[in-house]
């Protein structure tokens, strides 16, 4: 929303066509002559050389699975192998084009990507470098492997070659030794040092995951492109249309360089899809997709049609000269841009496929075009070189295969995680703990103001920290500091601090986010670290995922936590999961702020932290005051791990009544996983989670007042993870606890709690742990919501029906046993 | 409407009280809390307050019945209300529970293995509350509870504490796991009835004057030390180790208190409280004799909880002086003093009486120079306190001479740990100013 930007009514309504540009379709045809200007002998027959090692890579995995055995060596391989034996000139061609600072992102059916991008690191890496990363990544522990066991390692780059095999063979077969000790997988390897990153099992899943990534390079003027490779059954996924249209955003070039103050550059991203025509076993030519290219799909992102075009991927030069033009393109800031390689997998979609979708024929007919074969003949046709030579190649390559599955499936040499021995292994990798101020301090952040001068830093100047004045009356609502203040404190401390910092979401920019934490942003950051994202929450989140991969530290926003169904697979497959499947060499500084809406209905309204909590990986706060808000907000963005904050919009302007001293100026932290005792008693224990809060104090006055019951309170902050030490206190010391909060009941983190209490405290339980939480309905219209979200007089009726019978009480609603088993009996 | 007034149970094994006064009668108007009666067990004595208000319509019962628990004892209710209808149920209920008596009261011999069968009730009680009943030894059977669904929670407990209600903490664990209370109360109930069969044969034979005698039943208390006592000495191996010691410097002691200690409020501490005190602080040296022995466990006490023998008008009583090493000569005689006052008023409540370590009972004020005291269950010593005597040295030279009685358990302790324990008590108390320095 813009105001440099006019929408004038007298253009909007103007007639006339959209014009669309032709998209080439497999245009390349130089000759072999032409290309020898290009290509000396030996990158001829480097191309040869990857496109063989895959090929021989590939046919092993698939031996292993179909026969378990390869050229005499036997193992069992119980895990995936989605193979791309068909499509390994498809993968050389473009990574040929790549640069070490070039970042790769594949897709599940990715062997032949990580080898082929592998196999050119390691041709443009010298031998110093090369060695460097080998000795370095993971302690030494697989250049020990290929190195040690061998009389006559080879040259630096044979040694690499073995290094790049090896570590992702072992990575496949689950090994310690793997590229991530196993805990990737096959549809998972990757390699950072030589620009590989993460692969997924999710088809399209890295698509705004690369996007982030191209995120990180053009708001922190890194070098390099970004190819996010996928296949054409992922163009029928709602994130990667979200990706390209993120990357398609007319703000960066038109808004982000702020007349001239900053770059204009387009996203530096290649949307490479490698079109084999099958989605597994769906056929998206003719049947799942009505595109016939996918090339026709960018038409409707951008004017240019992302710079669209369709190549031959059974050629690797076809496939390079279009991947080189794109580069060319992205570096000169004319990105996003967009590659269909059309090309073919003759294996299965795994090695249980038996091919029931297409005919034999079709499969015949590939394997008769098959890419290396017809490459080998071009270039001895061409005179480039004898057939020996490329004999030689083979078995060399052949022989090459057959000693790194020896050393992969060596339990000695390449053991398996030991979880009996190290039960802690996998846990103590689940989250990073780090504690980074910033992610890189080589340079000061980009900022349009100095902090003081920023208007919101000076309104809050003048408010009120602690909520009360001497004489304990409340200060009025507009002149104190509230939970919104506190956010925005901690935020815009690290913008000034960390250089990598950028917030994003829905009405960020301008509005200030649609509930003003955010107010005065605007004023004080560029467009490229601050800016309103399209409606698109999975490439909200999963473009966060990717910035911090690339090593930024990102705070993006989804305006009701109702939308985190809209990026689900970014929260729990992405966001959490990470730093722990890349065996801790990945970090994950984002925070993802989810606001939990009130008077807003059924999809606005409510609390979904079960789900988030439900997930491993994934931190989970819920402050309820400006001190904690701040506290957790300054530990989140200081940390390196995925933080999803919740914010209730009932309390964004309570102010702090419970830190006398008032919310501290400077920077403090709020450990996270520390539940805080809000309000001391000795008959009961109240456990509120997020705004209820408020509600539960109310609760623990009445009680005191009325029937002389004292209350704990204990307000839980955060939900993942969870210290239980004061609250087991607390029980032991009241014997009763009730937990609350404004989730839906069932499977709630409140009955998480309650369940784990039972078993950590029953010795000294006068009552099970109860549990209100809202009713299991819709969320209804505001007018109604006190029979649905947990009230003051409620959580005494259910302490009265379910702990401590009360004297003289009279319920308000119905809380017993028995009315409970007939709503469950009903499911509401 | 009116209301019934029931004989309160007081403890799984009362089965009956005895209505010891009345202190209102027919007619009389009745404010909440006013007491209605006084009644004994055979512990404790309690009054029992009204829980309604209104006019005492009907007295069921006399002073110096016994009256079963739960069984009707009075009705509350509004001058001229028909009661008839109450009354009739109580002898609906009389008359049935009488054949009922007496078939129990004939097979009651044989009728013991039904106290350690299954009662087949679940006791629905909180975790925290079962955990504190164990704890305290609370009286599971006076809990009223509370909670939800009839369960006994945590304050249900704390009330009958309040109250007094205390058992064993075996007791607790036996009614936990379903059985019944240990019963002591079949004995006790056959004891009650047998005076009743005998009264009329006493009758007959009472024309002779010089046979005549007054026929009064055993108190509850004097049934409840006889049982105790014949336990004792039938159950335990008992031997008593007897020995004097040189009191001169505890007298000279116990007079310049008598003496200087009067503005200091320490001339009332008597000899007897001087030998509590050097008990409490030699008994934790000796854990075995500073136990109980159950069930073929020793319960081996971190705290000197010293019994305090007390002779009282309803027979024997044994407070507790808990945790006596921890006091000071001056709070362990003052504390004595309020217990034994307690005892003789009959406001012991049962947890005052229960969890003593050893006991102190002192004869000597009555001029016995030795005596066999008899243990007093679960405990393994007792210490007999005898009169001073004097007696001449070999040079000739004359000194006071205090006796001390040890009875032991010899199941649980050996002569000579019991011969070293009266050694060392007699040297601290040969040496008490010194005791006191300690």
């Amino acid at each position: 929303m813009p105001k440099s930007q006019y929408i004038d009514p007298g253009k909007v309504f103007e007639p006339g066509y959209i014009d669309f540009d032709s998209i080439p379709l497999c245009r390349y045809n130089k000759t072999i002559e032409e290309e020898k200007q290009i290509y000396s002998k030996s990158d001829f027959m480097r191309i040869y050389h990857d496109m063989r090692t895959i090929r021989e890579f590939e046919t092993m995995l698939n031996e292993i699975k179909v026969k378990s055995e390869y050229n005499g060596v036997k193992y069992n391989n119980p895990g995936p192998a989605h193979l791309s034996i068909g499509q390994e000139a498809s993968a050389v061609g473009q990574a040929y084009c790549m640069d070490i600072n070039d970042f790769q992102f594949g897709s599940h059916r990715s062997h032949g990507e990580i080898l082929a991008k592998g196999l050119s690191s390691i041709n443009k890496l010298d031998d110093t470098e090369l060695y460097d990363i080998m000795k370095e990544f993971l302690d030494g522990a697989i250049l020990k492997v290929v190195e040690g066991k061998q009389a006559n390692p080879g040259s630096v780059k044979d040694l690499a070659k073995d290094f790049l095999l090896y570590g992702a063979l072992a990575e496949i077969f689950a090994r310690t030794t793997g590229f991530n000790k196993g805990l990737g997988g096959s549809m998972h390897a990757f390699f950072i040092p030589f620009g590989i990153f993460p692969n997924n099992a999710i088809v399209g899943g890295a698509a705004p995951i690369a996007l982030g990534a191209a995120l990180y390079k053009r708001a922190n003027h890194k070098k390099g492109i970004v190819v996010a490779n996928s296949g054409d059954g992922a163009l029928g996924r709602g994130p990667v249309l979200e990706a390209l249209n993120f990357a398609s955003m007319d703000q960066i070039t038109k808004l982000w360089g702020m007349g001239g103050k900053y770059p204009d550059d387009g996203m530096p991203i290649l949307f490479n899809v490698f079109n084999n025509f099958y989605g597994m076993g769906g056929q998206t030519l003719g049947e799942t997709m009505g595109y016939t290219y996918p090339a026709r799909l960018p038409a409707g992102f951008t004017p240019s049609a992302m710079h669209a075009e369709k190549v031959n991927g059974y050629d690797p030069l076809a496939v390079i000269d279009a991947t080189t033009r794109k580069k060319e393109l992205l570096l000169n800031g004319q990105g996003p841009a967009f590659l269909e390689v059309a090309t073919y997998r003759v294996s299965g979609h795994s090695p249980s496929d038996s091919s029931t979708y297409r005919t034999p024929e079709e499969i015949e007919a590939w394997k008769d075009a098959d890419p290396i074969p017809a490459y080998r003949r071009k270039l001895v046709a061409a005179g480039i070189a004898k057939d020996e030579e490329f004999a030689a190649i083979d078995e060399e390559i052949v022989n090459r295969t057959v000693k790194i599955i020896k050393l992969a499936i060596d339990d000695e040499i390449s053991p398996r995680m030991d979880l009996s021995k190290q039960p802690d292994m996998i846990s103590s990798i689940m989250y990073s703990n780090g504690h980074v101020k910033s992610m890189d301090t080589t340079r000061e952040p980009e900022v349009l103001i100095p902090k003081e001068e920023d208007p919101r830093v000076k309104q809050i100047a003048s408010k009120a920290r602690y909520a009360f004045d001497d004489k304990g009356e409340m200060i009025p609502k507009m002149k104190l500091y509230n939970i919104r203040d506190g956010l925005f404190e901690a935020i815009i401390d690290k913008f000034y601090e960390d250089p990598t910092t950028i917030a994003y979401g829905e009405d960020n920019r301008d509005w200030g986010g649609a509930f003003a934490v955010y107010r005065g942003l605007t004023e004080a950051l560029p467009y490229h670290r601050f800016f309103n994202a399209p409606i698109s929450e999975s490439a909200i989140v999963g473009s966060a995922v990717g910035y911090a991969v690339a090593g930024g530290r990102a705070i993006v926003e989804l305006m009701y936590a109702d939308f985190i169904g809209c990026a689900g697979d970014e929260i729990f497959n992405q966001l959490s999961k990470w730093q722990a499947m890349s065996a801790g060499i990945l970090k994950m500084p984002v925070v993802l702020r989810v606001s939990v809406g009130s008077k807003y209905g059924a999809q606005h309204s409510q609390d979904w932290t079960a789900l988030c909590s439900h997930i491993p990986g994934l931190k989970v706060c819920f402050p309820a005051t400006p001190y904690d808000a701040k506290g957790l907000m300054n530990q989140a963005l200081n940390g390196t791990d995925p933080v999803v904050f919740f914010e209730s919009q009932r309390i964004y302007d309570k102010g702090e009544e419970f830190h006398k001293e008032g919310v501290p100026e400077g920077y403090y932290e709020v450990n996270i996983g520390e539940p805080d005792v809000k309000r001391e008693g000795k008959d009961v224990t109240i456990l509120s989670i997020g705004a209820v809060l408020y509600r539960a104090l109310d609760a623990a006055k009445k009680l005191e007042k009325d029937y002389g019951i004292s209350a704990e309170v204990i307000d839980a902050r955060t939900l993942v993870p969870f210290d239980y030490s004061k609250v087991i206190e607390s029980v032991k010391k009241t014997g009763k606890i009730v937990i609350v909060g404004d989730a839906v009941d069932r499977c709630s983190v409140m009955r998480d709690l309650a369940s784990n209490i039972t078993e950590m405290a029953f010795d000294y339980l006068d009552a099970p742990p109860a549990v209100f939480g809202s009713r299991n309905w819709i969320t209804p219209a505001f007018e109604l919501e006190k029979y649905y979200f947990p009230q003051p007089d409620g959580i005494i009726d259910v302490i009265h029906e379910k702990l401590m019978p009360i004297p003289g009480y009279v319920p308000t609603y119905n809380e017993t046993e028995l009315e409970h088993i007939e709503r469950a009996k009903k499911g509401v | 409407m009116a209301n019934i007034v029931i004989m309160p149970r007081q403890g799984q094994s009362v089965e009956s009280c005895i209505i010891t006064a009345w202190q209102k009668k027919k007619g009389d108007r009745v404010e909440i809390g006013d007491i209605l009666f006084s009644y004994e067990t055979d512990k404790s004595a309690f009054d029992e307050p009204a829980q309604v208000a209104g006019t005492l319509l009907a007295v069921l019962a006399e002073e110096g019945d016994v009256i079963p628990c739960l069984d009707p004892v009075c009705v509350i209710g509004e001058p001229g209300e028909d009661i008839s209808a109450l009354i009739a149920k109580k002898d609906d209920a009389a008359e049935a529970a009488a054949p009922a008596a007496e078939e129990k009261a004939a097979p009651a011999q044989e009728a013991e293995p039904t106290a350690t069968e299954s009662t087949g009730e679940r006791i629905f009680i909180s975790p925290r509350a079962r955990r504190l009943s164990l704890e305290t030894g609370v009286d599971l059977t006076k809990v009223k509870p509370t909670g939800p669904h009839g369960r006994i929670i945590e304050r249900d407990v704390d009330k009958a504490l309040d109250l007094g209600y205390t058992a064993t903490t075996a007791a607790v664990e036996s009614f936990l796991a379903g059985k019944p209370m240990p019963a002591e109360e079949p004995e006790a109930a056959k004891a009650e009835q047998q005076p009743a069969q005998a009264a009329p044969a006493a009758a007959a034979v009472a024309a002779d004057d010089l046979l005549a005698y007054d026929e009064e039943p055993m108190s509850a208390v004097r049934k409840a030390i006889a049982k105790a006592m014949c336990a004792s000495l039938s159950e335990m191996a008992q031997l008593t180790l007897n020995t004097s010691f040189d009191a001169t410097n505890l007298l000279a002691y116990r007079a310049k208190l008598k003496a200087a200690g009067e503005e200091l409020g320490l001339s009332k501490i008597t000899i007897n409280d001087m030998v509590l005190f050097a008990v409490s602080r030699v008994l934790p040296k000796f854990p075995e004799i500073n136990a109980n022995l159950v069930n073929g466990a020793f319960r081996k006490f971190r705290h000197a909880n010293i019994g305090m023998a007390v002779d009282t008008d309803r027979g024997l009583l044994v407070p507790v002086l808990f945790g006596a090493e921890k006091l000071s000569l001056a709070d362990l005689s003052a504390l004595a003093k309020a217990k034994a006052a307690k005892a003789r008023e009959g406001k012991l409540t049962p947890d005052e009486m229960h969890g003593g370590s050893f006991t102190v009972s002192n004869l000597g004020s009555l001029g016995v120079e030795s005596f066999t005291p008899v243990i007093n269950p679960p405990e393994t010593a007792i210490l007999g306190v005898c009169a001073t005597v004097n007696r001449v040295k070999a040079d000739g030279s004359v000194y006071p001479a205090m006796g001390l009685s040890l009875t032991f358990d010899h199941r649980a302790v050996d002569g000579a740990p019991a011969a070293k324990f009266l050694k060392e008590l007699s040297t601290a108390l040969e040496n008490f100013d010194l005791l006191l320095a300690k």
